[in-house]
């Protein structure tokens, strides 16, 4: 009977201590083996179908992102955005926000040593200071003990603005009337033109001639991890920033420009990206958070928050294509003349690479002779447009690939034999005339049409796409 | 009624930058045990990029790809790339690691000639082993070759490379000029059931086939043309950020702006076309952007082949694509009764 009152009392001691315990993920032992044979233990190893090493850490949840980080005594940054399109800034107030319990520094675009930057133009500020050029433009930066006394604060910070008029249709601002978004500089601010071979003979001796028009959206890369940097001064004056960026040489060094330290100054760690798409690829916060952090001597942290994501992160130029393109009777594009006008969005950021690849692959993997692409990018007070997957390629395509379904259409062939009539093929010239190795697109149609089950469903004619 | 419809689209996609450099740097470090580290520059962004270049530096060395360590994007650590950027990594950073891992190759060989007592050229690597080329009877086991470089010959095994891709500038009045080393090329070919009251879009199934060069890893392959469609797929029929009069985004968050989930995902068919490109690592080039270039085009063509709607601008959401069938519907009307 003692015995069991005993062993109760004990019990129920053990249960007390326990809800004092943290509750915690039962233990597993590492590394975490697993029992299948792996190719990536195979030579050789080209061809192999190895897992990556991170998959494991993913799965599991191990993977530490930048905002799984915490240093001790880390400061949390949040910006304050515009929220107008296009204006004069009249004053920044930040006492209020400032004076707020747990509020450690505040910094405008006047502290920014160097404010200006961009891979190609450097019109981008890295926090707007005399001019607003689009809503997602930053004005102002709190670094504070938590996250939510950081957003309270940016809301007591006080712009006064005198609102401009914002251009907002990319077609608009090609007109040279229209008012510049970055006046003095013209609202067009790259062109490219690709000329080959007689574009008029070549449409002189074509039976027939297509033309359409085709438009596409801005997109977000919508990456599953949102930007995020954390920085770190030490006593030395170095400075460490731990970043979302798939670009670090070009960070360190838009990092060392902004803020005039050298750069043996800046270590600039991206370990682990959840996902880029091309919208990592320059800095946003890092020259922020980098002085609050050295104003306060503490490591400084910025997360994005997700509508931050779309409207302070750069996204996918929406294009205006129009198709001109002669034919022969029995298929063969003689002729294609193309214009682009894509919009840029508030800085240049990645426009002259996006601008240059939509103008050479605008014509397609096609063998046209006789050729002009001519394309334009203009600013406009939305959203800078910059690096996204297929850099203007997807646009393009869907234009290009389009025109080509309604001529094959119109001339009564199959859109798979009228494209086989015209591909590129080994040592062909393409639009800037280089010659082309190891082209296989002749293969791909012809393999994706077999994998499809692809059968003629037009004219006679079309019975030799598979000869 | 919902009604079928097949639509192809092909599409071609140049390696890294428009004319201006964009180098790679590597280094690889071969340790005592014959295992390897390789720093690198470039970002994984989730991409598996690392895995890849794992994979060269191995087939490089003759030994596997789990026995390579990658260090990357440090720049305290590692050295110069341009970055996760332009479908460039396999191609630009790949083939940097390789000529980095081939120096360190050669130091290998450099080691282990005297103790097979043959010349170095004679040498290969594979297997985890060093061979007498033609008699393979003759080998070595590469820890033992590396252990004897660091503790007999004092010799550590260590290679750097660089690579960019060969360009020329191009005329600014013509456009013409190489602005490109390499490009790869690919179809997709989409099958659809278009509802012709809703004018709601299903899309069913995507045969995918792409030009990479040498697949490195197929099923690294495999999940870039898989996210790439997922993204072709959002951008043909769903994703747009609206914005206001006054330039203001109406939809900046998951709840307005509409992505695709795993249920909007058709059937995919990966499909790589075999070919190899002499200026690439082992013959690759590269497969990332590209996966999503065609998709929305083929998913438009096939739009088109089930209802007989030409879609001009994305995205091709139900009501747009509802209007046109009405349009159309209209103006078949007139015809008729005009007629």
């Amino acid at each position: 009977m003692a015995t069991d009152t005993k062993t109760k009392t004990t019990a129920l001691v053990d249960a007390e201590q326990l809800l004092r315990v943290p509750s915690a993920a039962p233990l597993v032992p590492f590394p975490v083996d697993v029992q299948v044979p792996d190719a990536a233990r195979q030579t050789p190893a080209v061809g192999q179908r190895a897992t990556r090493p991170d998959c494991r850490l993913h799965g599991l949840g191990q993977t530490k992102y930048i905002d799984d980080m915490y240093l001790p005594g880390m400061l949390f940054a949040k910006i304050k955005r515009a929220g107008v399109a296009s204006a004069r800034i009249i004053s920044v107030d930040t006492s209020e926000a400032e004076m707020t319990p747990g509020v450690m520094a505040v910094v405008t675009g006047k502290d920014i040593p160097c404010n200006s930057f961009g891979p190609s133009l450097k019109d981008q500020p890295v926090l707007a200071d005399e001019r607003v050029f689009y809503a997602g433009d930053g004005v102002a930066a709190v670094a504070a003990v938590t996250e939510q006394i950081a957003a309270d604060a940016i809301e007591k910070i006080k712009v006064e603005y005198e609102e401009l008029t914002p251009v907002l249709d990319p077609l608009e601002s090609l007109k040279l009337e229209t008012p510049g978004v970055h006046a003095p500089s013209a609202n067009i601010y790259g062109h490219k033109i690709i000329k080959k071979g007689d574009i008029e003979k070549g449409f002189a001796a074509s039976d027939h001639i297509f033309e359409a028009s085709f438009r596409t959206q801005m997109v977000e890369h919508v990456p599953l991890e949102p930007h995020s940097s954390l920085a770190q001064w030490d006593a030395n004056g170095r400075l460490t920033v731990h970043s979302t960026l798939g670009r670090i040489t070009l960070g360190r060094a838009d990092i060392a420009r902004t803020l005039g330290i050298p750069m043996s100054r800046i270590r600039v760690v991206a370990t682990v990206v959840g996902g880029n798409f091309g919208g990592k690829n320059e800095i946003t916060t890092e020259p922020v958070i980098a002085l609050l952090s050295k104003k306060t001597g503490r490591p400084v942290k910025c997360t994005f928050t997700r509508p931050e994501e779309f409207y302070a992160s750069t996204t996918r130029h929406p294009l205006i294509m129009d198709y001109k393109t002669g034919v022969t009777k029995d298929g063969k594009i003689l002729a294609r003349k193309i214009r682009l006008v894509l919009d840029g969005g508030a800085y240049c950021s990645w426009s002259e690479t996006t601008l240059g690849k939509a103008c050479i692959l605008s014509a397609g993997p096609y063998q046209i002779d006789n050729l002009v692409a001519e394309a334009f990018v203009v600013y406009t007070n939305k959203t800078m447009t910059g690096a996204m997957r297929g850099f203007g390629a997807p646009q393009v395509c869907f234009a290009y690939e389009s025109h080509m379904d309604d001529m094959a259409k119109a001339l009564n062939i199959d859109p798979l034999e009228f494209r086989l009539k015209n591909v590129l093929s080994e040592g062909s010239l393409s639009p800037t005339s280089q010659t082309l190795h190891s082209v296989v697109v002749r293969e791909s149609l012809l393999q994706a049409a077999q994998r499809f089950g692809w059968k003629p469903k037009t004219a006679p004619e079309a019975e030799g796409a598979f000869a | 009624m919902k009604r079928r419809g097949r639509g192809i689209a092909c599409m071609w996609y140049p390696i890294g930058f428009t004319v201006a450099a964009n180098p790679s740097a590597a280094v690889v470090k071969i340790n005592e045990d014959g295992t390897a580290t390789l720093l690198t520059g470039t970002v994984e962004t989730g991409q598996g990029s690392l895995t890849i270049l794992a994979q060269i530096v191995a087939q490089e060395l003759g030994i596997a790809t789990e026995d390579v360590h990658v260090v990357s994007a440090d720049t305290d650590a590692t050295p110069m790339d341009t970055g996760a950027i332009a479908s460039r990594t396999t191609y630009v950073t790949g083939n940097a690691a390789r000529l980095a891992a081939e120096k360190a190759r050669l130091m290998m060989f450099d080691v282990a000639a005297p103790m097979l007592n043959v010349k170095p050229d004679q040498l290969e690597a594979r297997d985890h082993r060093i061979y007498v080329k033609g008699y393979p009877q003759r080998n070595l086991h590469v820890g033992d070759v590396a252990n004897h470089a660091r503790m007999v010959m004092g010799q550590p095994p260590i290679g750097s490379g660089y690579f960019n891709p060969a360009t020329v500038a191009l005329d600014p009045e013509t456009g013409q000029g190489k602005p490109f080393a390499t490009y790869v090329y690919a179809t997709q070919i989409a099958e659809v059931d278009v509802d012709d009251e809703t004018g709601d879009v299903d899309v069913l199934r995507i045969v995918a086939s792409h030009d990479c060069g040498t697949a490195i890893n197929p099923m690294l392959v495999e999940g870039q043309v898989e996210g790439g469609i997922s993204m072709g797929v959002g951008f043909a029929l769903q994703e747009e950020i609206l914005f206001d009069a006054k330039g203001r985004q109406m939809n900046p968050n998951l709840t307005n702006y509409i992505m695709p989930t795993s249920l909007d995902m058709p059937e995919i068919e990966v499909d790589i076309v075999d070919n190899y490109d002499p200026t690439g690592p082992f013959g690759a080039k590269g497969v990332g952007e590209p996966t999503c270039v065609s998709t929305a085009a083929a998913i438009l063509n096939a739009i088109h082949d089930a209802v007989g709607v030409r879609i001009h601008s994305l995205p091709a959401t139900a009501e747009k694509v509802h209007a046109a069938i009405k349009a159309k519907q209209a103006a078949e009307q007139k015809q008729l009764s005009a007629s």
